[in-house]
């Protein structure tokens, strides 16, 4: 069985357009398992009731960015251990290398094609 | 799940509120930007709104629109990190931008070329603001993952869910209540619907304490209950759940170990091993059902909770449901002629049928209804162009944004308003000298408002300008034959001019109202939407311009009459009171002319049968109804009819893709018989009758 069967992702991003652009990158790749959240606190709560392998989401969003959900899903005993990707309109090093010491385990700029996304899945989970 | 178009047309939905979320924005800067005192997360809210449109827009190519966002979110980015000082000429600058971007979204869902002229030097503007270091640098184009050394996440998907809930136990509740907690007003039932809440709740309750009938004291509690609750949330937050019949029960509460959800956990790893197995599959989604249902609530909870709905399913919606109150109306007419409605249950159950029949009605109308605030800030740009190009400084206020008005209506008011709104400007505002030597502010102020006023919605523009210059008025429309130079005319009148087909008082063509699109266009335009327009002005004080509109295009609350063997529907809305007039209180002016007294009032007598062309000449007005009707300008005439019939909603039936505009008719209606009705306009039709009221209607000549 492959790992794309099994795989939970959740994405989070509070705009439907880039949602939908992730979720159907996913679903491209052939992903089964996916869940989306539209701002990093119910992020939290869904991972809360509802555990995912990884978590994908953007980096702009009201109240709780990206980084800040990642923060809190590493301070998170029950989450420490998520996969994270950032995804974001523009390459910034300082959110990357923020990103890095908190624990981001990869990055990937809009727009992507889905074998960009598929690639970048991969580099963090292994062959899906 | 999606196919690209949809997201497509997912995201310029999205631009929509984006676009709106960035003009609100700007709007609250704008407030306090003299002493700086907005919220810096507003201008984060900007940015971010900037920041999505270009996230968006890159995925579907629209190369423009992310060059241009790009620089408009660098120019913000600098103000949020506090590189640029806001000011009003950076915020004038911002408001551009947005304009431009809002065309560049416009072009691009449309698919055409966007708009040239202006952009280049905006570009070249937003540039300017912005510290040479901290130029908008073309955007790296490195979206390649290999280059950031990012560790694979320790993720073994054999072992275990990452992040697995393990907190989750069950709580055993005992739960006896004393003799009291009944009397003195308490329900266990609606404790146990609040624990339900924490989680997953079984209730079993004892008996046992039940003695015989006998002996029963009805307001005593004897049972006692057992409540098992899965949840994550600690006994202190089930302890107050109780916290109200605190001292009126016996509490025991124990915590039984990890709940369900652990062996859920044990499933789930099952699952993850063994997929093909449906029975493990099938436990899963039922032991995850009230852990879903949290978790839509959550991700839910804080977003508004509207729906998008294809606007096509409103209508159709609205389309039957206007059938439906047809179908009523056939439907008690034939019960009427059987003659069985005599009948009073019949009569009851149809009354609230036709009670029903309307509520729907209006629940669908609020569906369509849309406030005007999207429609005014489109007003606030176009006030902004026009200031900018006519050179005269206009404030803009806005009154009464959140009226709701069909959204048709708003659609097609576009136009129209926003012609009004740059002749308010253009026309209606002097030059900033001009004002100066009249003693009033530099700063023009022109006023958008919309309120709702006895079953219609009356949108007023205003400004402060120096009023309509009647005496030039006069006579450029005596100059262009519209009218003979010896007509005596009121002030009213000579306003209302400017609503003529080829009027236009400008001396030089102007670049912005002097488009070959007269006020005639506009009246037209309003009228096409069962409305009326008003000039009303002040030498010296401003003009103010009115719009009169109906509430909804669907339907209309109507007096049914009878206008020489036709059936016709007046609008209930239209009609000030009606009279069956005395033989003395009708005089004849004239050979044709007939005006009838309304308490010491001379009213024209307009005789529908005769206008429609139903009869040659009046028949004796004494045994005739008069329906008195008044325009917003004060006006009033007596409409002519044989009888009234009835006084109902009827559903409307545009005539105008038919027929075109047929001049003092409204609309058609689809009557209880099945035959159709004409919807007459009343003023519409007064005012085109061939009997001009006391002086030379000026409004009668249009069109002859």
């Amino acid at each position: 069985m492959a790992l794309r069967d099994s795989l939970q992702i959740l994405v989070v991003d509070d705009m439907a357009t880039s949602r939908s652009l992730i979720i159907m990158a996913l679903e491209e790749i052939g992903i089964k398992k996916i869940d989306f959240s539209v701002d990093g606190k119910s992020a939290l709560q869904s991972l809360s009731t509802r555990p995912a392998h990884l978590v994908i989401s953007d980096y702009n969003m009201p109240e709780m960015d990206g980084l800040h959900l990642l923060h809190a899903l590493r301070n998170g005993p029950a989450t420490k251990g998520v996969g994270f990707i950032l995804v974001s309109g523009r390459v910034d090093q300082k959110i990357i290398s923020t990103g890095k010491q908190l624990g981001m385990n990869n990055f990937i700029q809009k727009p992507f094609t889905t074998p960009q996304m598929k690639d970048c899945i991969q580099a963090v989970v292994g062959p899906l | 799940m999606s196919s690209s178009a949809e997201i497509r047309h997912t995201f310029f939905q999205e631009c929509d509120d984006l676009l709106e979320a960035l003009d609100d924005g700007l709007c609250e800067i704008d407030e306090g930007v003299s002493d700086q005192s907005f919220d810096p997360e507003t201008v984060n809210a900007v940015f971010r709104a900037v920041h999505s449109i270009k996230g968006g827009a890159a995925a579907f190519g629209l190369d423009e629109l992310v060059q241009f966002a790009h620089q408009f979110e660098t120019v913000l980015d600098s103000m949020r990190s506090g590189n640029l000082i806001a000011n009003e000429e950076v915020l004038k600058l911002c408001h551009r931008a947005a304009d431009y971007l809002n065309d560049l979204v416009v072009a691009g869902r449309d698919d055409v070329d966007p708009p040239k002229g202006s952009s280049q030097d905006l570009v070249e503007k937003l540039s300017g603001l912005l510290p040479g270091k901290l130029e908008a640098k073309k955007e790296e184009n490195s979206g390649a993952i290999g280059d950031f050394n990012f560790a694979p996440a320790a993720i073994s998907i054999m072992d275990d869910v990452p992040g697995a809930v393990s907190v989750v136990s069950t709580y055993v509740v005992k739960f006896r209540p004393h003799k009291t907690l009944v009397s003195s007003g308490n329900d266990p039932l609606l404790l146990f619907r609040e624990l339900s809440e924490l989680g997953e709740l079984k209730v079993s309750a004892d008996f046992g304490g039940i003695e015989s009938l006998e002996s029963l004291e009805v307001d005593e509690c004897r049972i006692t209950w057992s409540l098992e609750v899965d949840t994550n949330l600690s006994e202190l937050e089930i302890r107050e759940v109780f916290e109200f019949v605190d001292g009126m029960c016996d509490l025991e509460i124990s915590k039984s170990g990890p709940a369900a959800l652990g062996n859920e956990q044990e499933t789930n790893l099952n699952q993850l091993e063994v997929d093909a197995n449906p029975r493990s599959d099938a436990k899963i989604s039922s032991g995850n059902d009230s852990v879903g249902r949290g978790k839509s609530g959550s991700s839910g909870g804080g977003a508004n909770a509207t729906v998008r709905v294809n606007l096509e399913l409103v209508d159709r919606l609205i389309n039957m449901v206007g059938e439906l109150v047809i179908n009523q109306a056939v439907l008690t007419q034939c019960i009427d002629d059987a003659g069985v409605l005599d009948n009073g249950e019949l009569s009851t159950s149809l009354a609230e049928f036709k009670n029903l029949a309307r509520d729907i009605q209006e629940s669908v109308m609020a569906i369509r209804a849309q406030s005007v605030k999207p429609l005014f800030q489109r007003m606030a740009r176009i006030v902004r162009e026009a200031s900018e190009l006519s050179g005269k400084e206009a404030l803009f206020e806005t009154e009464g944004e959140t009226t709701e008005v069909d959204k048709t209506i708003i659609e097609r008011l576009v136009d129209p308003l926003t012609h009004m709104i740059r002749n308010a400007v253009d026309h209606g505002l002097e030059a900033p000298d001009l004002r100066r030597s009249a003693g009033k502010l530099e700063t023009g102020k022109v006023k958008l408002s919309a309120a709702h006023r006895s079953g219609r919605v009356i949108i007023e523009v205003s400004d402060d300008g120096s009023g309509i210059n009647r005496e030039k008025v006069f006579n450029i429309a005596v100059e262009k034959g519209l009218i003979p130079a010896d007509s005596s005319l009121k002030d009213s009148e000579i306003d209302n001019l400017l609503f003529l087909p080829g009027f236009s008082t400008a001396e030089k063509v102007s670049n912005l109202s002097g488009r070959g699109v007269g006020m005639d266009v506009v009246r037209s335009a309003i009228q096409k939407l069962g409305g009326r327009v008003n000039i009303f002005s002040k030498p010296g004080a401003g003009t103010t311009m009115s719009i009169s509109l109906p509430l909804t295009l669907a339907v209309l609350d109507g007096m049914v009459v009878d206008v020489a063997g036709q059936t016709m529907v007046v609008p209930i809305t239209a009609i000030v009171e009606t009279l069956r007039p005395d033989p003395e209180d009708i005089h004849k002016l004239g050979s044709e002319n007939t005006v009838v007294s309304v308490r010491n009032k001379l009213v024209p007598v307009v005789d529908l049968g005769v206008v429609f062309g139903h009869r040659s000449s009046a028949v004796s007005l004494s045994e005739m109804v008069l329906l008195l009707v008044e325009s917003d300008d004060a006006m009033s005439w007596a409409l002519a009819v044989d009888q009234i019939f009835d006084q109902r909603q009827v559903v409307i039936k545009g005539l105008e893709s038919n027929y075109g505009y047929v001049p003092g008719v409204a609309a058609a209606t689809i009557l209880g018989d099945g035959n159709i009705a004409l919807i007459i306009d009343p003023e519409e039709t007064a005012r085109r009758s061939d009997k001009p009221s006391e002086s030379m209607s000026i409004l009668a000549m249009e069109g002859k």
